[in-house]
């Protein structure tokens, strides 16, 4: 079969590139800021995804992990004592001051417990030994602190809430998402930094389950236990805390804008391209009219040239995308394309191309065959 | 029995508030291998006249007739299917697909009237090669003279075999040896494959070949 659709789409290349262009364009508009936001979100929960905890005892109606209050840590014990729960421990999160060489100080998330490596945190250890943590004033950082704190590595001290710390060792990858440093350190040492606020209080309680409990039923037996107190199981607790970035910050509508004028943009080029293309080639349209084609025989012309501009242009615009990753790590910032999202941006680009293609429909339904004898 | 007739055929557009009535009762019939000139000056009717007989508009009132059948007007898709089985157009500015060689001109009409594949590439070989333009079915329309470019039009409209063949000021956009030629390739496309031409034109050089020749004016048919 000749594929009158495809030749005419390839014969004028400028239009084509043009067209091509401006998919393209959007798919890397819409993949970045997706993953920009997917990168945000990832990194709002990482903590409370690699912890191997399957339940959370939170404060009461705590929003999500970082904005938290403390409660007394003695509510362990109670959790302790629910049948079906194998562990459980105090983990401290609170925001603490650290003062830098430059005289500058800057704020970082302090994660304490008694012991890390129970629990499986930090979960990538770049440097030194978890376990140490507990043998001194000691202190470990992410690396991507390096960024706000300038650089550092074990064996310099840094004054935190006032207090001169060893740093012991550096971890990679546990980011929050407000960007905020992550630091480790013991549980004690924790609340000796910050007495008013964290003396004989926790900020969780993290429960490791017996195998074979049932996670519901100890989830309800703890929440009787601690009436004041939220108990989540980890996928929930991780929900919970996306859900507030998304829906009660700016962030979820920003994204949502972002992909919704790069989808517009996509839209108007391929429409405005298509629909002067059909211009041009009306007679050419009347002329498949005339030798006995349809109309069908047309959208389908139509809707072909749209399917190409689509998966070049998605193909022409992931590419950038993902070239673009170390670029936006270097810049502290996560970017993550996972597939469902590829796919999702690859069936949405078909679609709106489809959809331009619409109103070149309406024209060519609208077209008098008998045009072909106007010179 | 004839391949084309039109009996009484009227038409009226409306423009704004006003009718106008362009064709006023044309009649006209074409037999197998009939070459028919039908000749008038601008405004009389001509080209409506054309359209109506290839089944690209309905008349008002009057019946047309292609292959013995009458053209049920009432719904575009009858038309459509009159058109591809039946008719085979010739225009004036050639119209062929500026993206696809000559070959693939001739195929794409092929493909559209039901034959696909080898057969529809090997029926438009033969159908290039009966204009003479063997050695040129890879080129592009723009790599093509003007007498090459009617040749691919006219092998266009051979695609199929249909009854009927409308040419619209075929030799207008052409110098008068290659008109000639054209002219006499629709001769002997008439004579020897049975089918019926209607040339409309205001070139002289068309009575040489034409069986008759019919003039229109205002809307009427005179012999």
């Amino acid at each position: 079969m000749v594929d009158l659709g495809l030749k005419t789409l390839l014969h004028d290349k400028i239009r084509f590139l043009i067209t091509v262009s401006g998919v393209a364009f959007a798919v890397t508009l819409v993949l970045v800021q997706v993953g920009l936001f997917v990168g945000l979100l990832d990194n709002s929960t990482i903590t409370i995804r690699k912890l191997d905890a399957d339940l959370w005892i939170t404060s009461k109606n705590s929003p999500n992990l970082d904005f938290v209050h403390q409660f007394p840590e003695s509510n362990l014990y109670r959790a302790r004592a629910v049948p079906g729960v194998a562990r459980a421990d105090n983990l401290i999160l609170s925001f603490m001051q650290v003062s830098l060489p430059t005289g500058a100080e800057e704020t970082a998330i302090v994660y304490a417990m008694e012991d890390f490596r129970r629990w499986g945190i930090p979960w990538q250890v770049t440097a030194g030994n978890v376990d140490d943590l507990k043998r001194g004033s000691f202190v470990m950082f992410d690396e991507s602190a390096s960024k706000r704190f300038g650089a550092f590595g074990v064996g310099d001290y840094r004054e935190v809430n006032g207090q001169r710390l060893k740093i012991i060792g550096t971890s990679r990858e546990a980011k929050s998402f407000t960007t905020t440093p992550l630091a480790f350190m013991d549980f004690r040492r924790a609340q000796e930094l910050q007495p008013e606020l964290l003396g004989g209080k926790t900020s969780y309680i993290v429960v490791k389950l017996a195998a074979g409990a049932n996670v519901a039923a100890v989830q309800a037996e703890l929440q009787r236990r601690l009436p004041y107190n939220d108990v989540f199981t980890s996928p929930a607790w991780a929900e919970r805390s996306r859900g507030y970035w998304v829906e009660n910050t700016g962030i979820g509508f920003n994204a949502f804008l972002t992909v919704f004028l790069g989808c517009l943009v996509g839209v108007v080029v391929v429409a405005q391209t298509l629909y002067t293309s059909t211009m041009e080639h009306l007679k050419e349209f009347g002329t498949v009219k005339a030798i006995g084609g349809s109309n069908l025989d047309i959208y389908r012309m139509l809707g072909k040239q749209a399917t190409v501009a689509a998966v070049l242009g998605f193909v022409l615009g992931y590419v950038p995308a993902q070239l673009l990753k170390p670029v936006i790590a270097s810049a502290g910032l996560k970017l993550i394309i996972a597939p469902e999202i590829t796919v999702v941006v690859l069936v949405g680009t078909l679609l709106l191309c489809l959809v331009s293609a619409l109103v070149s429909f309406r024209k060519v339904a609208s077209i008098d065959p008998a045009l072909v004898f106007r010179t | 029995m004839f391949n084309l007739a039109a009996e009484d055929v009227t038409k009226t557009f409306r423009e704004g508030r006003e009718t106008v009535e362009v064709l006023k009762g044309a009649s006209l019939h074409l037999a197998p291998g009939e070459v028919l000139a039908l000749e008038g000056p601008s405004g009389s009717g001509k080209t409506t006249q054309l359209s109506i007989l290839g089944c690209l508009l309905s008349a008002t009132s009057g019946k047309v007739q292609v292959a013995g059948k009458l053209v049920d007007a009432t719904k575009p898709a009858k038309l459509q299917a009159v058109r591809r089985q039946h008719i085979g157009f010739v225009f004036q500015q050639f119209n062929l697909f500026p993206a696809l060689t000559a070959l693939e001109n001739v195929e794409y009409a092929l493909n559209l009237k039901g034959t696909a594949g080898d057969e529809a590439t090997r029926q438009a070989r033969e159908l290039i090669a009966r204009v003479g333009l063997a050695d040129r079915a890879k080129f592009l329309p723009r790599d093509l003279s003007g007498g090459q470019k009617q040749r691919v039009a006219i092998a266009r409209a051979l695609a199929a075999s249909p009854s009927v063949v409308l040419a619209d000021e075929p030799t207008a956009n052409l110098d008068a040896s290659v008109a000639a030629q054209i002219l006499d390739l629709f001769r002997e496309l008439a004579r020897t494959e049975g089918r019926s031409l209607l040339i409309v034109t205001h070139d002289p050089k068309v009575r040489r070949v034409a069986d008759r020749v019919v003039h229109i004016e205002a809307g009427r048919i005179a012999a």
